[in-house]
């Protein structure tokens, strides 16, 4: 769906964007996280057209994005971060407006803003002016609004910014009935938690670096290297480490008083053995556990001030494809 | 029939606040003080002549139709000065630029909805417009000349008033810069014939007279060209020909004296021509602001090209 090949972005000296290589697959709900001023939102503008890129290509369903921009008009639907509303406007009003922005006849863009409305959970407020809206529910209508003419995309830059938590449930189960719908969208967050669990693929950026990227759970994989196991142990420290490093793929990761960090690309027998080789060998485990590693962890740990590391991130989008 | 949905929105979100409201009453409350005013000059100096009073009435004409174009060109460039600013710093600008409207259809959206208005400040003001036709004795035909001026002032205004939008980020930076511009056009067209006639009277009283070219004499006049785009110039030579029947800048130009003028300007200030052409000079100008402003707000138009081409290469 959107295929960004070598994309680069200077304002002055400053390069906000460098090398960007990304490809979202139709039917994604893409996170794109960042710390302020990684580029998420240089990038967000570049793909919607608000913004001339230094370099690279945009390619948004097969069409070139800077070439033909009456067609990727078409494709994109975009929310920005602040609401960008009419006060002095009806909620129907403000579609229909929308609507007439995309060439749609009144009764084409009544009957669709009908059913966004609906969608959205507006319906009852149609005849409402804009300023007497929520925050939540003006995003919402913000939402309904970008898709007035059905783009095959959706771009959202912070939609969650400023919302109280209902509103932000709200706009997440909005987003995933979208995505269920077939829609691919795009969303910058800073709330990770959030993005955790309603994305299934993300972008990480830092100094206009996309140091990682692809479905969740490789990114994890590729950061992580693999799965994470926690051995609480008593006694028996310098042996647990010595076996466990006889093990083919168990890299320790910390030796703590009374823990142990391995990751590991064992079975769940093999792992058995392990611990079995470990008792037997009298070091006293207490427990173990097997640790999923959060986005947050994911974040922190890409986005290190180790800049060696920037440079090395692993794209995994990339390599997969 | 396609209405530019700019200005059915811009139209229906303005006449819904009492800042509408307010700007007729103001408007037509300049216009009567203005109208009061006139008829009491008129009729102090009436005491002083021996013309019928009702001969003097017709003045009241030239003087509502300034007042209202004069108070057209204040107000039509504070109000698009903000439009696209404040399109910006409501942030709705970006959303508009990803929609099917082209960044001249929105500029043309934003002026249309600056003449619509101007339009309602001008039709709500007949009522007071047309006491000068009842007392003042004049053709009815000069009252939609007066429309046809109104738009064209209330077109040419919005357009600077476009451009400074399109060129400044902050509403009340454009519309500093918009009356820059109308100092531009009501001074700076004078400054070539200003600077001419110095040199010109400097030269005359000097002692090398002799030496003074007679033929660039002749074509200094060619200076007052620029005034083709002044507004007050146009202005004076629209209600001089209805009011006095003569070309002011005909009368100007030295056409027939010792040191006759030679050059283009004869040919302009003969007849109705300079008006005419000041019509079309002026909207050449007020449509190329316009397109400078849609190609300002153009967040990848000169650069898309440029990527396109590299990609080629």
């Amino acid at each position: 769906m959107l295929q960004i090949n070598h994309l680069n972005k200077s304002y002055g000296k400053f390069q906000a964007v460098k090398d960007l290589t990304l490809h979202i697959p139709k039917g994604d709900l893409f996170g794109f996280v960042g710390p302020n001023g990684a580029g998420k939102t240089t990038t967000i503008r570049m793909v919607c057209g608000l913004m001339p890129p230094g370099s690279g290509s945009i390619v948004i369903n097969g069409v070139d994005a800077l070439s033909h921009r009456r067609e990727i008009k078409k494709q994109i639907g975009y929310v920005p971060d602040f609401f960008g509303v009419y006060d002095n406007l009806k909620v129907k009003e403000y579609m229909d407006f929308y609507g007439s922005m995309y060439r749609m006849s009144s009764r084409e863009t009544a009957r669709i803003s009908d059913d966004l409305l609906e969608l959205v959970n507006l319906s009852d407020k149609k005849e409402v002016f804009v300023d007497t809206l929520s925050r939540g529910m003006k995003q919402r209508l913000c939402v309904a609004r970008a898709l007035i003419h059905n783009p095959a995309l959706l771009v959202l830059d912070e939609p969650n910014s400023g919302l109280d938590p209902r509103a932000r449930v709200e706009m997440k189960e909005l987003l995933q009935n979208l995505r269920s719908m077939g829609k691919t969208i795009v969303i910058s967050s800073h709330i990770l938690s959030e993005l955790s669990e309603m994305c299934n693929s993300i972008g990480i950026m830092d100094h206009g670096i996309l140091v990682a990227s692809g479905r969740i759970e490789d990114v994890m994989e590729g950061v992580f290297g693999g799965n994470r196991l926690v051995i609480t142990l008593e006694e028996g420290r310098e042996t647990a480490v010595r076996i466990a490093s006889e093990y083919a793929g168990v890299k320790v990761e910390s030796v703590g008083e009374h823990e142990l960090k391995l990751s590991h690309n064992m079975s769940k027998q093999e792992i058995a053995k392990l611990i079995g080789a470990m008792i037997a060998q009298d070091v006293v485990v207490t427990g173990f556990h097997k640790q999923e590693g959060s986005l947050e962890t994911l974040f922190m740990r890409v986005t290190g001030d180790d800049e060696a590391q920037k440079g090395e991130g692993k794209n995994v989008a990339e390599s997969d494809c | 029939m396609w209405l530019n949905p700019i200005v059915k929105k811009d139209v229906r979100v303005q006449s819904r606040s009492m800042k509408i409201c307010w700007g007729v009453f103001a408007y037509e409350l300049i216009l009567a003080l203005v109208f009061f005013l006139a008829m009491v000059v008129i009729q102090q100096n009436s005491r002083y002549s021996t013309n019928n009073i009702y001969s003097s009435m017709v003045w009241l004409y030239p003087v509502l139709a300034v007042t209202q174009i004069v108070i057209l060109g204040v107000v039509v460039p504070v109000r698009t000065a903000s439009s696209i600013s404040g399109e910006k710093e409501r942030q709705t600008f970006d959303i508009m630029m990803t929609t099917n409207m082209t960044p001249f259809s929105i500029i043309i959206g934003k002026v249309m909805t600056a003449i619509v208005q101007s339009m309602l400040f001008v039709f709500a003001s007949m009522p007071i417009m047309a006491l000068s036709f009842i007392i003042g004795g004049m053709s009815w035909s000069y009252l939609f000349w007066f429309l046809g001026i109104a738009l064209l002032a209330s077109f040419f205004s919005a357009s600077i008033g476009i451009l400074c939008s399109s060129l400044c980020k902050k509403s009340i930076s454009a519309v500093i810069m918009t009356y820059g511009f109308y100092l531009l056009f009501f001074l700076g067209t004078f400054l070539p014939f200003l600077v001419y006639q110095i040199r010109r009277e400097s030269m005359l009283y000097s002692s090398n007279y002799t030496t003074f070219s007679t033929q660039a004499y002749s074509y200094g006049e060619n200076w007052l060209l620029f005034l083709l785009v002044n507004p007050a110039v146009y202005l004076a030579e629209f209600f001089g020909r209805i009011m006095a029947g003569q070309s002011i800048m005909n009368s100007c130009v030295d056409l027939t004296g010792t040191y006759k003028t030679a050059g283009p300007i004869r040919l302009v200030a003969t007849g109705n021509r300079w008006l005419i052409l000041s019509t079309i000079l002026l909207l050449a100008v007020s449509l190329l602001f316009l397109w400078i402003a849609s190609k300002r707000i153009n967040p990848v138009g000169k650069h898309a090209g440029k990527c396109v081409r590299k990609k080629k290469d």
